[in-house]
């Protein structure tokens, strides 16, 4: 047994295919992109070594950083917490009815497998003041706000309102994930614990929960960096403005590498976002990750 | 082992001659066909560089980059454009081809910019001029076509001759040629401001002021404007800097700056006549502006005169009571915008280049360009101005009547980046930041990024 | 277990509301797409007055936008079907097998994850043109691929690791080579992980629209995303041609997740995820 899993050719040829993809489409690009974010590079000229020049004004000398990172900050834990109590309650509540469970699984999904960008397009117009909800809520004599322009405050209004269009698409995905391992629990387990006097509530917070998580810990990192590398919809409902004060750093690097072709700095950008993406996933396997649990 | 792969080899070696033979054979059967495109094409304007290029044999296949779809726009001027490529293509058959490459205008240097990275330039692609513009004459790009101008008078078919070009002109070199000409101006509804009782266009500052204090007396709102579309509001921030004096050569040098009294005099003045704006300026982006304004729910809309196709094309019965007149108050100076043609330095096919976008300036092109398209023609074509917008003839009053023109704001600073945070410090000025600080923000980029 | 609780009905009562929440947008998207440009700035939450079904027409005939679903079918499918193979492969030898750079190689794979595509475009695209992959959709599907390899591995290591030992064990006994082990055991017993991520996939790349962008330039092969934005012109947005184009691109999506998210709930209730 032992022997068979040491087998050597075997592991080579199992793993080589995924390896050479990743190490000539993603890890040389990488290595390129590193080097770049040393260089002035534009993309139209030859880079040119500076060395940290490029880290030293992103650190310390942009504005639009320092929001995007707030913002990205902001969006990581807001989608984490949110899109787990959500998905969560969603998928105990459908587990739980006989009733159109397929019905409000699939409209609940419905959002993800639709492209973020036409989506994104779609509830820019939903919240332009001229022709989306607030000419609804003017019929009651409601003063809508400014849904995506009020910058006011510290955490601005049009990032809650794109908190929540990012929830309202993405829950489904956790609402799966979560339904999917809730169903493979035996029911044996649940017919116990009512014999013991459990209540569903109580059943679902000792039985389910232990159960499933190691699913928390893979849905919450994946939310993390989803939502670090966050881009689509914001791109698409304000482009990081008025005045970069919705910039994430997905937007911010696109921006700078896309639009101004400071290519050198965007990568020095995505640096940044790598660096920032494995020290939490480093955090999350460390405190919220439990062994491998063998159900 | 090793025979078995040497008979790989040579069977594919066989395959790859059997193919090069079908290529060569193609590109016979082309050269015979391009003998008769060329009979056909005896009154296409080369005759003689057709001919030449028909003894080589081969078509001659360039690409055109550009930034709206040829087939699915509703852009009068982008389906004027479709008709010059079809044009070319069938005028040249067998001699020259152009393949059309197109993406959004959002996607539209991002993608540009990957081809020149990979040295896939594409033989001719638009560009507006300004830093746009620079990006890619700087580290030779794009060709110098001055003398491709001056030869067969094609100069000479221009308005105002080698003047026409001085937004593309480096060091005396001319690295791109304009194809139309696009003037902000103030569009008005003519029934509006007679209920309102305005005789007279505003001529200044106050006379504006004043016409809008009039419209908003008789319940109308005098003003759409789009501050979601952040270019938008700076057309008119730029109008006002320059009405004020902003030198912007002396802020490139770093002679003047961004907290100069003249800037915040000018932002000052776009509060002012904020109060007269839609109440929905904040968040409504062009298209809703624009909408606002043929609609007939706001007197006024400041815009480029590309918006004349889409407002007759959303209102046609809109066209009769929409007037046009100049900016007040700058001295009689016209914010005005070009597109232009620019040919890659390393394009194999030079003559085939220069070809095509002569189609864009020939006669039929630019007819259409002002009858249908709506925008100034660049030659000194005669086309029908009955059939042309009335629009048009109004905008070209304000366009010859200008003692001088300038670029939009957001294209004649030192870079995109920085006409970008000028359009930034104006909405956020607008939306309520401090006049003083959101200059800052503007001097704060050009000490970073401009002046060391 | 007659009485209906009232939990129950606050229940519904939720999953209702929310229900209408997430339909309401898609529905006026398609009243939006009937209507015309006109009618879409003065009552944009009005029923269509007249409806306008040549949108769809144009948006058909002028987006290419049947030559862009096939594309776009191509692409996917291929994209599917190499990274759920190439990906349950490698996930299968790090959960399963026993060698020293399971972990480090884990974490190379994972990295992939966190890599934004706009981190990668340019020299990317330098290299693959370089190769001639410009224009081609191979072009498309390699990288496509690549992209989806992390989070696949990542849930199928998953799935692999929390099958229990004693299953590969007795097929050893039996004289299974470590293959068979692979085909026979471990991918049936995960195909819900394998739709999963299949479906995750699937949707990814039907989406995405950067890359497709620049690396793909002549209209017979671009693919749906690159299509919709055919309808943003540079001045003005042609608004319900556009929303009708995105109509016909979501209709394929929702066909295909109908199809497999049954397949899942199959899954689901055969207990395979028991293990």
């Amino acid at each position: 047994m032992d022997k068979l899993l040491r087998d050597k050719k075997a592991i080579i040829i199992f793993v080589a295919p995924a390896f050479l993809l990743f190490t000539f489409v993603l890890f040389i690009p990488i290595c390129q992109s590193v080097y770049y974010s040393l260089c002035s590079y534009d993309a139209l000229t030859k880079p040119e070594f500076i060395g940290l020049e490029n880290y030293k004004q992103l650190l310390f000398n942009d504005k639009t950083m320092k929001i995007a990172l707030k913002n990205s900050l902001f969006f990581m834990i807001f989608s984490c917490v949110s899109q787990l109590v959500v998905g969560l309650i969603l998928a105990a509540f459908l587990t739980n009815i006989e009733k159109g469970r397929n019905f409000f699984k699939n409209v609940y999904y419905l959002p993800c497998v639709l492209s973020s960008a036409a989506l994104g397009l779609l509830w820019m117009f939903i919240f332009s003041p001229k022709l989306g909800i607030n000419q609804i809520l003017a019929l009651w004599g409601i003063e809508g706000p400014l849904w995506l322009m009020d910058v006011s405050g510290y955490i601005n209004l049009p990032m809650k309102v794109i908190a929540f269009v990012a929830l309202w698409q993405y829950v489904g995905q956790s609402m799966m994930l979560y339904m999917a391992q809730i169903s493979g629990i035996d029911r044996n387990l649940y017919e116990a614990a009512y014999i013991d006097g459990a209540t569903k509530p109580k059943a679902f917070l000792y039985v389910t929960m232990p159960l499933i998580r190691p699913m928390i810990a893979t849905a919450m990192s994946l939310n993390c960096i989803g939502s670090l590398k966050f881009f689509d919809l914001i791109f698409n409902m304000t482009e990081g403005g008025p005045n970069h004060q919705t910039e994430v750093l997905a937007t911010h690097l696109y921006t700078q590498g896309f639009k101004y072709f400071k290519y050198g700095y965007a990568s020095a950008i995505g640096v940044v976002l790598l660096v920032l993406c494995l020290i939490v996933t480093f955090i999350i396997n460390k405190f919220v990750k439990v062994d491998s649990y063998e159900m | 082992m090793r025979r078995k792969a040497m008979a790989v080899l040579l069977s594919a070696a066989m395959v790859s001659s059997v193919l090069a033979g079908c290529g060569s054979g193609s590109s016979a059967d082309s050269g015979s066909s391009a003998d008769s495109g060329g009979t056909a094409a005896t009154e296409a304007s080369d005759e003689a560089e057709a001919a030449v290029n028909v003894a080589d044999g081969e078509v001659q296949e360039i690409t055109w980059m550009f930034w709206d779809d040829l087939n699915a726009t509703e852009d009068l001027i982008t389906i004027g454009y479709k008709e010059v490529v079809d044009r070319f293509n069938e005028d040249y058959d067998g001699v020259y081809h152009v393949t059309p490459v197109t993406t959004n205008l959002e996607e539209y240097y991002t993608k540009l910019n990957a081809l020149v990275a990979s040295g896939q330039t594409p033989d001719v692609f638009i560009v507006s001029p300004g830093p746009n513009l620079d990006v890619y004459v700087e580290p030779g790009i794009t060709a110098d076509l001055t003398d491709y101008l001056k030869q067969d008078g094609w100069m000479d078919t221009f308005n105002g001759g080698e003047g026409a070009f001085s937004q593309q002109t480096y060091d005396g070199k001319i690295y791109a040629v304009p194809l139309n000409i696009a003037a902000a101006c103030v569009f008005y509804n003519t029934e509006m401001f007679a209920a309102a009782g305005i005789d007279t266009m505003p001529t200044d500052w106050e006379g504006l002021l004043d016409a809008c204090q009039k419209l908003q007396d008789a319940g109308y709102t005098p003003l759409t404007i789009s501050a979601g579309t952040a270019w938008c509001l700076s057309m008119l921030a730029g109008y006002l800097c320059d009405a004020e004096g902003v030198d912007l050569a002396a802020i490139d040098a770093g002679e003047a700056h961004w907290t100069d009294d003249n800037v915040a005099q000018a932002a000052a003045k776009m509060l002012e006549i904020s109060q007269y704006f839609q109440a929905t300026a904040a968040g409504d982006t062009n298209d809703v502006a624009t909408a606002n304004f043929y609609n007939e729910e706001a007197a006024m809309l400041i815009q480029g005169s590309w918006a004349i196709a889409q407002i007759n094309g959303a209102n046609p019965d809109f066209e009769d009571k929409c007037g046009v007149f100049a900016f007040p108050g700058t001295n009689g100076r016209v914010i005005a915008k070009s597109d232009s043609l620019a040919m890659s330095a390393t394009t194999q096919y030079p003559e085939a280049a220069i070809a095509f976008m002569k189609y864009f300036t020939d006669d039929t092109a630019q007819k259409y360009t002002a009858e249908i398209g709506g925008k100034i023609p660049v030659t000194t074509v005669d086309y029908d101005e009955s059939v042309a917008p009335a629009q048009l003839a109004y905008v070209m009053d304000v366009f010859s009547n200008a003692e001088s023109t300038f670029g939009f704001y957001n294209e004649s600073l030192a870079s995109t980046e920085a006409g970008s945070t000028f359009d930034d410090a104006m909405v956020s000025i607008y939306l309520g930041t401090p006049i003083e600080e959101g200059l800052q923000t503007i001097e704060d980029f050009y000490i970073n990024n401009v002046w060391n | 277990m007659k009485k209906i609780s009232i939990a129950k009905i606050a229940i519904y009562i939720f999953l209702i509301l929310l229900a209408f929440i997430y339909l309401a947008p898609l529905v006026w998207m398609l009243f939006v797409s009937v209507k015309d440009n006109a009618e879409i700035f003065t009552s944009p939450f009005a029923l269509p007055q007249q409806i306008q079904w040549e949108n769809y027409a144009f948006a058909w005939t002028a987006g290419y936008l049947g030559r862009a679903t096939l594309n776009s079918a191509i692409v996917c499918v291929t994209t599917l079907i190499l990274s759920m193979v190439i990906g349950s492969m490698a996930a299968f030898a790090i959960a399963r097998l026993r060698w020293k750079f399971a972990r480090l190689m884990m974490t190379y794979f994972m990295i992939g994850m966190m890599i934004p595509v706009h981190c990668v475009l340019i020299p990317l695209f330098k290299t693959f043109s370089g190769i001639g992959m410009y224009n081609s959709l191979t072009g498309l599907i390699i990288p496509y691929t690549t992209f989806s390899l992390p989070i696949t591995i990542f849930i199928m290591t998953g799935f692999f690791e929390n099958m229990p030992r004693e299953l590969f064990e007795a097929a050893c006994i039996d004289g299974c080579s470590i293959y068979r082990c692979f085909l026979s055991i471990a991918v049936p017993l995960s195909k819900t992980g394998l739709f999963v991520t299949g479906l995750m996939s699937f949707v990814a790349n039907w989406n995405e629209l950067l890359l497709a962008m620049v690396f793909i330039s002549d209209d017979m092969k671009k693919t749906l995303p690159v299509s919709l934005s055919k309808f943003v012109g540079p001045y003005n947005t042609n608004y319900v041609q556009m929303f009708a184009a995105i109509i016909i691109a979501i209709v394929p999506t929702i066909v295909v997740y109908c199809c497999f998210s049954n397949q899942i709930v199959d899954g689901l209730t055969a207990g395979a995820v028991k293990g």
